[in-house]
């Protein structure tokens, strides 16, 4: 049984801020819980899964994040407590729902939780979720810390009953994967009955339809919604989590939100200036608490805004000061706008400290000495620099080497769309630079569709998307519906590594299990794309020969949408892991190392992680401790030196 | 010898459309291949000279280094090449009959070193459906496959690349002159190789005007009969003007006019019509379709054809004055048109890994005036 369902009231144990998170939900009593997999959010849905059955849950990884906040609202609708997860790219995809549930309203209550990834650190931008709550007129709360990202759930659970709105709950990467220790509240009972009372009038929100049909009269749903608006920031007054630390009137008032308000702390502590400089860590960030910033603007001249990427809260509190200017004063603001700290990248206590000493000069060197260039160089000096890679054994690197060789032979200069997965990484030397556009999920095959249609203007290169399994379902589907009946001559390429494999495994609808480890109906991608009218072939990538030349067949083979199914299971993969196909090894008389016929191909090329380069002996060898044993990189030797051989079984 | 690396002949020949695809930098090394007639080169090699450049036709091509190689004595621009005979020739009672392009000569110059041990494998193009398949054999039996004229540039080499990968010698080679050329750069052990041991024994030269790009003739073909039909296709000698294609169940012939175009713009450049530098050369003869024209160029050549026609795998005949005359006008004037076109590109004398032949400059002006 996970510790997680520990009854234990006020007992303390170490959380990683996402499982604080789920801890929190328990602590609400949620009874559904949907996502879609994506770093750095994927442990509240996986830790949810394992307690599902002892907390009577249902939880779900669902096909993406629309269906995702679809399934949870069902169960708001029908009264039950829920719960939908996501990354901040997650909540684009969600939008279009989110923005009309909105409009709408909930019945049970409903929290999005979206974990942000400031610095891109595990995603292909950094793009903020914050501000969707203004978009969306929902309310944001953001926790700044671990005791706080359990305790601000059940919090916003209740806010959303009292108002009768989805509220949206803002992680980031160093509170979702960090960790810290969180004291337990109690776990409710278990029991939950769902109905969806829809028989009311047309507009009541207790037991009428939930719908959002504005419909040229604004006044009769977005007017309300306002008013929920108004209510939560209302509450937001005395929201808990808002707080405040430091002299009455400090020299210079930190205003802060999230896991900044750590940094905040730290860099004003190492300078000594506790007696000088006020925290103000706000939790409730949309709508602003307009009296409590008030309040705290009038007994400061300076304020420094601590927040990650986009300014946010340095123009909503701004805006609040220009309308008080009359009542506290003119304030000098210090934050992204004045240069003081970056609005690209994550924050950390060294930004926060060299912003602090511009402003301080003399409390400038009075702490412990940095390190020079800050925290984020120390790695850089003691590691060695090298690329981002696929791992040993990744399906992936066979695929990009008969694409790229696929396309260089056929020679019309063609090329392919990327899509969201660890095959962003076809973009560089790891994938041989084989991927030439690269946005969102299931983009790869929509551009290719626009890409195939440019031939009426003489454009005649071919066309390829790669798209993963996962993917496939998540956003690509609509984009090869599209293709097909649009007769874009375009090739998809579907990675089939099976699973969600860059977030961990995690099961999508053509898995046969689900998030329960359940057995659940697997949908068949090749029948699926042959139904919809694409000439589908399939090949193992590991079969660089065979693969390279379907590919080539499909490129020549004009008209019409053409699909490539590539599947081998990810070498991380449960199934795969630990076990090695072959043995490999290198044989050192045969291998040409530098000279005319092969120029360090395995090692200078290919890339294999597994492949060593001897500087020494001038031969190669296999890192036999990093090894998957895939035996690719013995089809790509031109002497034979790389021999492998069957491991028995 | 200007010798670079395989960025060098990807800018100089590659992108510069002078590549023909003879596929001699094919099967060297993991960084060129071949598919449906064009090579490309799939990744950056760091070797800084290699065989690849050293071995291609259509960048750095001493003549005089490869005459004094072969023959001992300096190019001299002579429109047929350095040779030792000229015959009419075709094939002797001792080879299987069935159809050949013209006198069946070649095939029979194979069969006939296989079976007397002159040659132990060969390398011959065959065809599948349209495509030139390039092919290693060791027995005179698979010769008579490879029997048809394909017209269109092969990478016919890679197949001789691979066989010495494997270690295989004493092979018989047929190919175009461009190809030719690069086997004979290849025969010079450009890269000083420690213990080279020369691996032809054969080399036979095909006569060509030029050649058709796959890709080009493929499409245009498509456009005009069923691709899968097609049993042989031919241009028969002037005044003819046409190109013929048997199909099946009849024959097209189309106007060379509209052929042209598929001619790839190198063979604009190309100065050698008889296949210079192999042992013997062997072509249609001109009015007589059913007979071949065949240049004996060296000792081991000359050996060859000679016992050839002592066995009865080979019928020579003496070449009329006239005949070789005209065969002497034709080549010259390729010549003449393949120089000036180079010389023209500043790819004659010109700048190191970038120029397509050298040769001595009087020589050069000799083949100018040459009337």
């Amino acid at each position: 049984m996970s510790f997680l369902i520990d009854e234990g009231r006020n007992i303390q144990h170490l959380l990683m801020g996402n499982e604080a998170i789920v801890r929190g939900a328990l602590e609400a009593g949620v009874n559904v819980a949907a996502g879609y997999p994506g770093t750095p959010s994927s442990e509240i849905i996986e830790t949810l899964s394992k307690v599902a059955r002892d907390r009577n849950l249902y939880v779900e990884w669902s096909t993406n994040e629309k269906v995702a906040v679809e399934v949870a609202a069902a169960a708001s609708f029908a009264g039950l407590r829920s719960l939908c997860v996501m990354k901040q790219n997650g909540v684009n995809v969600a939008s279009d729902f989110l923005l009309h549930l909105a409009s709408s309203g909930t019945r049970g209550g409903m929290v999005l939780v979206t974990c942000d990834d400031p610095g891109a650190l595990s995603s292909v931008n950094e793009g903020e979720s914050r501000l969707f709550a203004q978009i969306l007129e929902i309310p944001l709360l953001e926790p700044g810390d671990f005791q706080e990202a359990k305790d601000i759930i059940p919090w916003a659970f209740a806010l959303s009953e009292k108002i009768r709105n989805v509220v949206m709950v803002r992680s980031v990467t160093r509170l979702s994967h960090g960790s810290g220790n969180v004291r337990f509240g109690s776990l409710p009972g278990t029991s939950a009955r769902a109905e969806f009372v829809c028989h009311g009038p047309l507009l009541d929100p207790e037991t009428g339809p939930i719908i959002s049909m504005i419909l040229a009269a604004p006044e009769l749903q977005h007017g309300p919604q306002q008013e929920k608006l108004k209510k939560a920031a209302e509450i937001f007054e005395t929201c808990p989590f808002n707080t405040y630390q430091g002299p009455d009137e400090p020299e210079l008032l930190i205003v802060t939100a999230s896991i900044c308000s750590l940094y905040s702390r730290e860099a004003v502590r190492i300078l000594g200036l506790e007696d000088r400089v006020g925290i103000l860590k706000l939790a409730a960030t949309w709508p602003l608490p307009e009296r409590l910033v008030k309040k705290h603007l009038a007994a400061a001249k300076r304020i420094l805004f601590v927040e990650e990427v986009v300014p946010t809260l340095e123009d909503h509190v701004k805006v609040i000061a220009a309308e008080a200017a009359g009542e506290i004063g003119a304030k000098t603001f210090y934050g992204k706008k004045s240069g003081h700290l970056p609005s690209v990248g994550e924050l950390n206590p060294d930004l926060v400290l060299d912003a602090l000493a511009r402003i301080f000069p003399a409390a400038a060197g009075t702490g412990p000495a940095a390190s020079p260039g800050g925290v984020k160089d120390i790695p850089q000096r003691f590691t060695p620099a090298r690329g981002m890679t696929f791992c040993p054994g990744c399906p992936h690197r066979a695929s990009y080497w008969s694409i790229h060789n696929a396309l260089a032979l056929d020679g019309r200069g063609g090329f392919v769309c990327g899509d969201i997965g660890c095959y962003v990484m076809g973009t560089l030397p790891a994938g041989f630079s084989t991927v030439k556009t690269l946005h969102c999920m299931g983009s790869g095959s929509g551009v290719a569709s626009g890409f195939g249609k440019l031939r009426s203007f003489g454009m005649d290169q071919p066309v390829v998307a790669v798209c993963g399994d996962s993917t496939f379902f998540h956003a690509a589907m609509p984009a090869l519906a599209n293709a097909i009946h649009q007769r874009s001559p375009f090739t998809m390429i579907l990675l089939d590594n099976r699973g969600t494999a860059m977030t961990g495994f995690q099961p999508h609808p053509g898995s046969p299990t689900n998030v329960l480890g359940e057995e659940a109906p697997a949908l068949d991608m090749e029948k699926i794309c042959r139904s919809m009218g694409a000439k589908v072939e399939t090949s193992d990538p590991f079969d660089l020969v065979k693969t390279r030349e379907k590919l080539n067949r499909l490129l020549e083979y004009g008209e019409g949408a053409k699909v490539l199914i590539l599947r081998q299971a990810c070498a991380l993969s449960p199934e795969k892991r630990g076990q090695r196909k072959y043995e490999v090894s290198v044989d050192a008389e045969r291998c040409r190392g530098e000279n005319c016929g092969c120029s360090r191909l395995c090692t200078r090329i290919f890339g294999c992680p597994g492949l060593v380069w001897d500087r020494e002996k001038e031969v190669s060898r296999i890192d036999e401790m990093i090894c998957a044993g895939c035996g690719v990189c013995a089809d790509i030797c031109p002497a034979g030196a790389i021999v492998r051989k069957e491991v028995a079984r | 010898m200007n010798h670079f690396g395989s960025g060098e002949l990807e800018t100089a020949v590659i992108q510069s459309e002078l590549c023909i695809g003879c596929g001699a930098c094919v099967r060297l090394c993991p960084y060129f291949d071949s598919y449906r007639g064009k090579t490309a080169l799939l990744f950056p090699c760091a070797v800084e000279k290699g065989r690849c450049f050293a071995y291609c036709p259509k960048i750095e091509v001493d003549l005089d280094a490869i005459t004094r190689f072969l023959h001992g004595i300096p190019y001299d621009g002579n429109p047929l090449g350095h040779h030792r005979g000229i015959f009419i020739a075709r094939a002797g009672e001792k080879v299987r009959k069935q159809p050949f392009q013209a006198g069946g000569t070649v095939t029979a110059l194979l069969v006939y070193a296989f079976r007397s041990g002159n040659i132990r494998g060969a390398v011959l193009t065959n065809r599948k459906g349209l495509l030139p398949e390039p092919r290693f054999v060791t027995r005179s039996a698979d010769v008579y496959r490879a029997s048809l004229s394909k017209y269109t540039a092969a990478p016919t080499l890679s197949a001789l690349n691979e066989a010495l990968d494997k270690g295989h010698g004493n092979l018989g080679v047929v190919g175009t002159p461009c190809q030719v050329t690069a086997v004979s750069q290849m025969r010079m052990n450009p890269m000083d190789k420690p213990g080279f041991k020369d691996p032809t024994a054969l080399v036979v030269g095909l006569f060509c005007t030029w050649a058709l790009d796959f890709r080009r003739f493929e499409t245009f073909l498509a456009g005009e009969v069923p691709l899968e039909k097609i049993v042989k296709i031919d241009i028969p000698p002037p005044p003819a003007q046409v190109l013929e294609v048997y199909l099946e169940d009849g024959k097209r012939a189309f106007p060379l006019d509209r052929i042209r175009p598929l001619v790839p713009d190198t063979c604009g450049y190309c100065p050698d019509m008889t296949a210079e530098f192999a042992d013997v050369s062997v072509g249609v003869l001109e009015g007589r379709g059913d007979r071949n024209t065949l240049i004996v160029r060296t000792e081991r050549g000359e050996r060859i054809v000679r016992e050839a026609e002592k066995k009865g795998f080979l019928v020579l005949e003496e070449m009329p004055r006239e005949n070789l005359e005209h065969l002497q006008w034709a080549a010259g004037n390729k010549k003449k048109r393949g120089f000036l076109r180079s010389r023209e590109a500043g790819k004659v004398n010109g700048e190191p890994g970038k120029t397509l032949f050298r040769l001595a400059p009087e020589c050069l002006d000799g083949v100018f005036q040459d009337r």
